[in-house]
């Protein structure tokens, strides 16, 4: 119901026309941005349902059904991608959680410097993968890196970047350093929406401040969180930019990652329908996460 | 309570310290952008004295101002697309009842989850066969479209906050509804116009894994994607030179950010957990 045409008092045939052009005003205003939409996202994500069910066989692309969903189960390198992608994410979820969640409770006591510690946390957010990427190879170049010779000698002195679980940290690192000001505001717009009575209400009743911590703060904020942890699950399963600008996958393969493996697969080696495959893969595990993440904005945040 | 006067200004200073550490990074690149040709890395932060002359090294080095104005171009070209396509979309979800506007919502909503990781290689095939792959034209739409969601977003609740009684005035006054809509709620909706814009513009003007994808010829190549070869080219021997390129891609993302600070702040909250 458009209130306008209500109050608009057309008579006869015009305001049928009216009343038509205003059932199709809606889809007149959406048509542009559903076309892009439909056009770049849905699409190429029904396409890639269909390239997945593909290959390339003598320079001719032919209907393969379910094979390459069958090599991709079978592949040592695919599991051994989700693996990394699970290592990967759970360092990373724990640790942005953990920093995020200690600077939102300074944050939220209104710090006179607050405003431009905000600035300086969030400077990392602007910046481009590849930018943040190259710094971070020059913290740990061998020689010269000021990260390296800081940390390098509680590891017995090696080049941290050219060992499997050093290069996997590195990124780790780098990628909670580049999360963790989103994460933080996330979390401390989550904090500032607990009213400032229950705390008031908490200490009458003779709680201390660890005990409110606990008993309100926690259990208020725990939405929140839920969210939070979701939000970064997503960027888990398509971390890929930092893992391309900091090792390439390597040393050897052993950063290489799911969307890096996809990425490889496809652009590099031209697998079209085993990268599909991948990405439809991908696709479905975002979804699921989608899922949760809407439904945990609807049923349990505190804003809706 | 007396005795707890300290606390809050070592919290300010625990919190500076970190911010300071967070932007380290930042710092070492500018220092290092100011040595010598030569002298690029180097154990000490600050350079005895600064050379400027990188980043006029830099304006001919490879095809480096091409790849800023490809980033310009992209950046801006999609950040437009979007406010364009996404301001119309969410007056109509905010303001109008139809049929279909909860799944196209929830279309709109589940598409800002899913990052477009998954599509580009389809996208790149497709673009392939349109003969599209390294134009202005493929990033742009990209660009314009990946924004969409997120602008929908934040400018559906710019709109729902303006009150009604301005639009039935203007009806009253005779406007049709698109008049109604171009005249009156656009011009104040100009903050959410201004976050949306500004969010976009640094998302796609950072943006490494699209453009990485979708341009394979040099002279298309964004800022992003030119670092890359740069990064390949440069490291270990003319880190300097590296440092500058950096330092120019960086600029204007945090320039934009420090001075509009909360455009992005405002936008981004919206986008996040306004479900």
């Amino acid at each position: 119901m458009y209130v306008v045409t209500e109050k608009t008092r057309a008579r006869g045939w015009t305001r049928i026309f009216q009343q038509r052009s205003n059932q199709l005003y809606p889809y007149f205003l959406l048509a542009p941005a559903l076309v892009l939409i439909g056009a770049v996202s849905l699409y190429p994500t029904l396409y890639s349902f269909y390239l997945a069910l593909t290959s390339v066989r003598k320079g001719v692309m032919v209907f393969v059904g379910l094979d390459n969903f069958a090599t991709i189960l079978a592949s040592r390198q695919f599991w051994h991608s989700l693996q990394l992608t699970l290592i990967f994410g759970a360092f990373y979820i724990t640790l942005t959680m953990l920093i995020s969640f200690i600077l939102a409770l300074i944050f939220n006591r209104g710090l006179s410097l607050g405003g431009l510690c905000m600035t300086l946390i969030f400077i990392p957010w602007v910046l481009s993968e590849i930018t943040s990427g190259v710094m971070w190879r020059w913290m740990f170049y061998r020689d010269y890196g000021v990260l390296q010779r800081l940390i390098g000698p509680l590891f017995g002195n090696v080049t941290l970047i050219a060992t499997p679980a050093g290069a996997m940290g590195i990124v780790t690192a780098a990628s909670v350093w580049r999360s963790t000001a989103f994460t933080m505001l996330l979390l401390l717009a989550g904090l500032q929406t607990i009213p400032k009575e229950v705390y008031e209400a908490a200490s009458i009743d003779g709680a201390t401040k660890w005990q409110a911590f606990w008993k309100v703060t926690w259990p208020l904020l725990r939405p929140t969180t839920l969210v939070t942890v979701v939000f970064l699950s997503i960027q888990v399963v398509n971390a890929v930019g930092m893992f391309l600008a900091i090792t390439e996958g390597g040393p050897g393969n052993a950063t290489e990652v799911l969307p890096l493996h996809m990425y490889r697969e496809a652009i590099q080696y031209f697998h079209f329908g085993y990268g599909a495959a991948l990405s439809v893969i991908m696709f479905l595990i975002n979804a699921v996460l989608a899922v949760v993440y809407i439904r945990a904005l609807r049923s349990e945040s505190v804003w809706s | 309570m007396m005795r707890r006067h300290w606390i809050m200004p070592a919290l300010n200073i625990l919190l500076l310290l970190i911010g300071l550490a967070f932007i380290f990074p930042v710092f070492y690149s500018v220092m290092t952008s100011l040595r010598a040709p030569g002298y690029g890395l180097s154990a000490d932060i600050i350079p005895d004295s600064f050379y400027w002359g990188n980043y006029a090294r830099l304006w001919s080095y490879g095809r480096f101002p091409r790849y800023i104005l490809n980033s310009i171009i992209d950046a801006l070209g999609g950040a437009l697309l979007t406010c364009i396509a996404a301001a119309p979309a969410a007056y109509a979800l905010a303001r109008l009842h139809f049929k279909g506007r909860d799944p196209i919502l929830w279309l709109i909503l589940g598409m800002m989850m899913i990052p477009g990781l998954t599509n580009l290689i389809p996208l790149y095939k497709l673009a392939s066969d349109l003969k599209l792959l390294s134009t202005y034209t493929i990033m742009i739409l990209v660009f314009g479209a990946y924004g969409v969601p997120l602008g929908v977003w934040i400018m559906k609740g710019f709109f729902e906050s303006i009150p009604r009684e301005l639009e039935e005035a203007a009806a009253i006054d005779g406007a049709t509804p698109f008049q109604t809509f171009l005249r009156i709620v656009v011009p104040i909706s100009a903050p959410g116009l201004t976050a949306t814009f500004l969010i976009n513009f640094v998302y796609n003007w950072n943006n490494f894994i699209t453009p990485l994808i979708l341009i394979s010829k040099t002279i298309m190549k964004t800022a992003t994607v030119g670092l890359f070869d740069f990064q390949h080219a440069l490291e270990g021997n003319q880190d300097e030179l590296l440092a500058a390129a950096c330092v120019v891609i960086m600029v204007p993302a945090i320039a934009l950010f420090v001075t509009l600070r909360r455009y992005f702040l405002q936008g981004m909250i919206e986008g996040a957990v306004k479900g």
